[in-house]
């Protein structure tokens, strides 16, 4: 389904990323994880076009995405869920929702209130919130609110930047349970994390990113008890 | 009769300030939504005169007829606006988008010397004299008219910014680009949009200045960009409904500063409220909301 091919992205003078390459099936849960620094969410917003890329190239739905402006990529049916959540702090969770929908323009005002409906059996917390501020939101609620937005424009995939940042183990967990359900509701899912062991724990497949290579590649299970990995990741 | 000149000073005000309030309004949706600072504000005021003055000349005394013209004049001038200082600067740092502002304004200011003619040009009678009592309360036609252009205007922004797909997209592009494309919305068009209506907003309030004071000229809109930019100061530059209160707030310690002096310290009253204001509290009227204590 999306396909990314020796991409390089410097930064000034800085490489960033120096050839990467993966690929990610419909259906599949990728994880790609790595230390600071070593480009994982320069991967993902260089998918999203939000910054240049030097060479390379990202095919989406056998489509050359790598030169689409991002508010067309989102209409093909990519969504981005940002690093740092980046909702809209002034506008209400309900807006925050409905700003999720322009992203897919042919979404009818019925399917909007159905998407609207099953976001919040899925997200129980913001039902009770809904005219709140986004802003007001605890850290663990905007990222519900991050991930809700996103799905309201019924991608095909969903890509996720750190969503544990900042969080405690146990919102940690019901937010790995919902990228779960999220998988179950027919969504590819493309995940970025420093926390390892929980993403591994749940892809499919896994690369490791290091100083803007990939230098392992397996499936979730595989890279869990790869002796490398535990040592530089899982602190084992 | 000194409680009778009073009422009228604060008519006189209201009318004034609710003149002020559609120019910051526009000031305040041009500096949230785009993300970057206007000088060229007076300019467009002066624009939406003269697009208004050569229809009212052209097809007789039509009021909608001229606030169409305007709107549609000050409108366009937002695009090239856009495309000329905004676009290509979005990423750069504010300053360069601020002095393009300066520059395209003294362009437009002495274009219009040359177009149009230095001098001051009469405008037209539209709106025939007429007085209105309610009580002690007197009201001239034409601030009837412009009041009422004012709130139908500001209202109809309020509904289209807070309860439409299109407000809730506007609103997210101010509040974050990065994200605003990330939704799939499409943020250089989106800001031209939020840019073109806060022209649109200061060329109908052309309009209505040049009816009011029944005089237009090249350079009306100096002074004029530099009152909106105190209004909406006073509401925290991006806050459109303070942004208004603060334009009301204006004209009428204006006029009720001029009634105990003269006319002639019109400037000294609304700018050295703003100059106290910005000592005692400086953040204007504004209290944020989404910001979690």
């Amino acid at each position: 389904m999306l396909k990314v091919e020796n991409l390089v992205v410097n930064y000034g003078y800085i490489s960033a990323l120096r050839g990467i390459s993966f690929e990610v099936k419909e259906g599949e849960i990728i994880t790609l994880i790595g230390a600071n620094g070593a480009g994982k969410t320069t991967t993902l917003v260089s998918v999203s076009n939000l910054i240049k890329k030097e060479s390379g190239k990202v095919i989406f739905k056998s489509q050359d995405i790598t030169q689409t402006p991002p508010h067309k990529i989102v209409k093909m049916g990519m969504c981005h869920v940002p690093e740092g959540r980046k909702i809209f702090p002034e506008l209400t969770v309900y807006e925050n929702m409905i700003s999720g929908t322009f992203g897919n323009p042919a979404l009818s005002k019925e399917k909007i209130n159905q998407l609207i409906e099953k976001q919040f059996t899925l997200f129980p917390r913001l039902k009770e919130r809904r005219n709140q501020a986004g802003g007001t939101l605890s850290g663990g609620e905007q990222q519900m609110l991050a991930i809700a937005r996103g799905l309201m424009m019924d991608p095909d995939i969903i890509m996720l930047d750190e969503p544990s940042l900042g969080l405690a183990p146990i919102i940690v967990e019901e937010i790995f349970e919902l990228i779960l359900r999220i998988r179950e509701n027919g969504k590819t899912i493309l995940l970025i994390e420093q926390n390892a062991s929980m993403s591994l724990s749940i892809a499919d497949r896994g690369y490791v990113l290091e100083n803007g290579v990939v230098t392992l590649t397996g499936t979730g299970k595989e890279l869990l008890v790869n002796e490398e990995v535990k040592k530089a990741y899982l602190g084992a | 009769m000194l409680s009778q000149y009073i009422i009228s000073q604060v008519v006189n005000g209201l009318c004034q300030g609710f003149i002020y309030a559609l120019i910051a309004l526009g000031f305040a949706v041009i500096v949230g939504i785009v993300g970057l600072a206007t000088f060229t504000h007076g300019e467009i005021i002066m624009i939406g005169a003269y697009a208004s003055y050569y229809i009212f000349l052209a097809c007789g005394h039509n009021l909608i007829l001229g606030l169409l013209a305007s709107f549609s004049a000050s409108w366009i001038v937002g695009i090239i606006i856009y495309k000329l200082c905004y676009e290509r600067f979005l990423e750069a740092p504010e300053h360069i988008s601020l002095i393009c502002t300066i520059g395209f304004s003294m362009l437009l200011k002495n274009l219009a010397q040359i177009v149009f003619g230095a001098e001051k040009k009469p405008m037209l009678n539209v709106i025939e004299n007429q007085i209105y009592k309610f009580g002690p309360v007197e009201i001239s036609k034409v601030q009837f008219v412009i009041m009422g252009t004012v709130i139908v205007l500001s209202t109809t922004m309020m509904i289209i910014f807070n309860k439409t797909k299109w407000g809730i997209a506007l609103r997210s592009v101010s509040q974050n680009r990065e994200a605003a494309a990330l939704v799939g919305i499409n943020v250089k068009q989106t800001s031209m949009i939020g840019n073109c209506i806060g022209c649109a907003m200061a060329g109908v309030a052309g309009m209505l200045i040049g009816i009011y004071y029944q005089s237009i000229s090249p350079t009306m809109g100096a002074t004029l960009s530099m009152k909106a930019f105190s209004a909406a100061t006073l509401g925290g530059l991006t806050s459109v409904p303070l942004s208004s209160l603060g334009g009301v707030v204006l004209g009428l310690i204006e006029n009720l500063g001029i009634s105990i002096s003269t006319a002639s310290f019109r400037d000294v009253f609304s700018f050295g409220f703003l100059i106290i204001m910005l000592i005692f509290k400086p953040t204007g009227f504004v209290k944020r909301k989404g910001a979690r204590p």
